[in-house]
């Protein structure tokens, strides 16, 4: 093929890569500020560092210009001091330099040191403590014990609402077949890309099912619980909502990486969309489809367990108040009956889709 | 001069947005009854050209027409009317794997059947004892109910040709039909491709990469160069100069018998 002389990076591509280097240097010196900061006055023991403490020391303004500043002048230095990792990010090395080992750049030390400094703070901001973890423990011994002596006392209403759990997670699954089946032919990419209105909905619809997934379902949840109240089909909702979101992501990854030749062969019959959808994609996709759902259901088996906790139904229902109350035994029984159920789906499901692939 | 003319292809050019010119301003005409060759290396444009003539490749310049009818400014459903007119063939059989070989070859009434009849598989009897003549015709009439992806590759092109006759077509485009098969085995299918022409007085147009085949098989030829079409003439005149010209000063031809 012809090869196209490299072109100067354009400047939406400039301004991206300048933006990243001066939020990355930015943050190295305020990371760098912190650490010495706390080094130099150390709190007491245990004594939690609060985010107005924080925000009355570190100098935001000053070390965020500062930070601009040196991106502006790495950018200027061009060839002195190498490309930045603001043009890494962006794509925009020159061929020459991305072939340079990272070790011979500045670039790469930075990133280095930027990582080791970002372990050190964030020991520092997780307050991690290995003294209490390893002297500790007798405390949490008195838990273990309990949950390893189950009591029998809630077994059996345990169990029914574990049930009430499966049927929930099954429920969600289901609901959500036609709607993710239906949404993922608009939200796959190599069937959209004929006219600009499709490609409207397409990046529509990913960005609206990427934004429905990042909400938890917990969070779906309590929606769903002052939408039809307290119960399990709150968290039938809730996990309907997710689930959707989620197959259709799977789904249209799925016909994303389908063969297109019968696409093509059906078209040549001269047959309607809807009839090339039929017969040249859903064949090639079906098993996989079932596979993606199967495991959904699994996952949605393991998430209908804490969509109790808030109220959505299912076994986490009982097990938040025996939490609390410190009812270890009782505790110890309903997570037993947890794993095993969810042990139980693992296999099941894995064992159904060894067979439909 | 006698047969009217099937398909006319005039100065077609198709760029892609990478800008590779794939077809530069190619005109050529096919008349009823003819077997057309397309010859040329990989990469010279040859799928590109027949992929325009069904549009199953939006041209950037040119016209084409095929029986008299405007290709190039279809739209709906009567491009779908002149898809169904020309039967293609590929290189890779494009079956769908999980359908029987009954239904892909059933699929090639799709054209003519309801949509929402063709999204249950609810074909006609007539339809059924159609696609059944068609296997019979390629020699598949009792492998109907067998998966497409359970056959050997001569048996799937030779179900896609039954696809294809299924749309009773007046043309038929085929894109390197034998180029995955064995060689021992490509006779058996271009028997039927060609076949088809001489018994139906179906038109085709076919790519081939192989020399022998198409002096066995053509009754015209034409050869695209890096989208060019650097000749055309009769499969006799194909000499060796001829062929270093399209095919480059290195290459090097077995010709059997032929030579
Ligand atoms: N979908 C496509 N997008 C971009 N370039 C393509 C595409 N299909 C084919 N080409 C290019 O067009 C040229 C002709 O390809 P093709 O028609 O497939 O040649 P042939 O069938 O003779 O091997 C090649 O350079 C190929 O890379
Ligand atoms: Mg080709």
């Amino acid at each position: 093929m012809r090869r196209v002389a490299p072109v100067p990076p354009s400047l939406p591509t400039r301004g991206l890569a300048l933006s990243v280097d001066a939020l990355l240097l930015a943050t190295f010196l305020l990371m760098g500020e912190f650490l010495v900061r706390t080094l130099a006055f150390p709190v007491e023991e245990g004594a939690l560092r609060t985010a107005q403490e924080i925000l009355e020391r570190l100098h935001y303004a000053l070390l965020g210009g500062a930070g601009l500043l040196l991106a502006v002048l790495w950018h200027a230095a061009g060839r002195l001091l190498g490309g930045t990792p603001g043009l890494s990010f962006a794509g925009a090395l020159p061929q020459s330099e991305s072939e340079v080992p990272w070790d011979h750049t500045l670039r790469g030390w930075f990133t280095l040191l930027f990582v080791e400094l970002t372990f050190f703070t964030g020991w520092l901001v997780t307050e991690v403590n290995l003294g209490t973890f390893f002297t500790n423990f007798d405390k949490a011994a008195g838990v273990i014990r309990g949950l390893l002596h189950p009591s029998g006392a809630v077994l059996f209403e345990g169990l029914i609402l574990l049930i009430q759990t499966l049927f929930l997670a099954f429920m969600a699954t289901a609901f959500a077949i036609p709607p993710a089946f239906l949404l993922a032919f608009a939200a796959a990419r190599n069937l959209t890309r004929e006219s600009p209105a499709a490609k409207l909905v397409y990046t529509a619809l990913r960005t609206a099912m990427n934004l429905t997934r990042a909400v938890e379902p917990l969070v779906w949840a309590l929606i769903f619980i002052s939408w039809v109240g307290i119960g399990p089909f709150a968290g039938v909702l809730a996990l309907w909502v997710h689930s959707v979101a989620s197959l259709v992501k799977l789904y249209s990854e799925q016909i994303e990486s389908i063969d297109r030749g019968p696409m093509d062969a059906i078209k040549a019959t001269g047959a309607g969309t809807l009839q090339v959808l039929r017969y040249g994609v859903v064949p090639q996709v079906i098993p996989p489809f079932l596979s993606f759902t199967i495991y959904r259901w699994d996952i949605n088996v393991r998430m209908s367990t804490i969509i109790g906790f808030v109220g959505g139904g299912g076994i986490g229902y009982i097990l938040k108040p025996r939490v609390d109350l410190g009812e270890w035994g009782e505790v110890g029984t309903l997570v037993l009956l947890i794993a095993v159920a969810v042990w139980v789906m693992d296999l099941v499901s894995a064992r159904i889709r060894e067979r439909i692939v | 001069m006698s047969a009217p003319v099937a398909v006319s292809v005039e100065k077609l050019s198709k760029v892609w947005p990478d800008g590779i010119r794939a077809l530069d301003d190619v005109s050529l005409e096919v008349r009823e009854g003819e077997f057309l060759a397309v010859l040329g290396l990989s990469g010279s444009g040859k799928s590109t050209l027949l992929r325009c003539i069904n549009r199953l490749i939006d041209p950037t310049e040119g016209k084409i027409t095929i029986f008299g009818r405007d290709v190039t400014s279809a739209e709906g459903a009567g491009l779908r009317a002149l898809r169904r007119e020309a039967g293609m063939i590929f290189q890779q059989f494009n079956l769908v794997k999980r359908h029987s070989v009954r239904d892909n070859v059933l699929s090639g009434a799709l054209g003519r059947t309801g949509t929402l009849r063709s999204l249950f598989l609810l074909f006609s009897d007539a339809d059924r004892a159609e696609a059944q003549a068609c296997l019979d015709r390629v020699g598949m009439g009792d492998r109907g109910d067998s998966r497409a992806d359970a056959l050997s590759g001569g048996q799937q092109q030779r179900v896609a040709i039954a696809r294809a006759l299924m749309q009773r077509p007046k043309l038929i485009l085929a894109d390197e039909p034998v180029a995955s098969l064995d060689p021992a085995l490509r006779n058996s299918v271009m028997r039927h491709v060609e076949a088809l022409n001489r018994e139906e007085g179906i038109t085709v147009i076919c790519s081939l990469h192989d020399l022998d085949l198409m002096k066995r098989y053509a009754t015209r030829a034409v050869a695209l160069r890096e989208g060019k079409l650097v000749h055309e003439g009769k499969p006799e005149d194909f000499d060796l100069a001829t062929l270093k010209s399209i095919y480059g000063q290195e290459a090097e031809f077995g010709f059997g018998e032929a030579s």
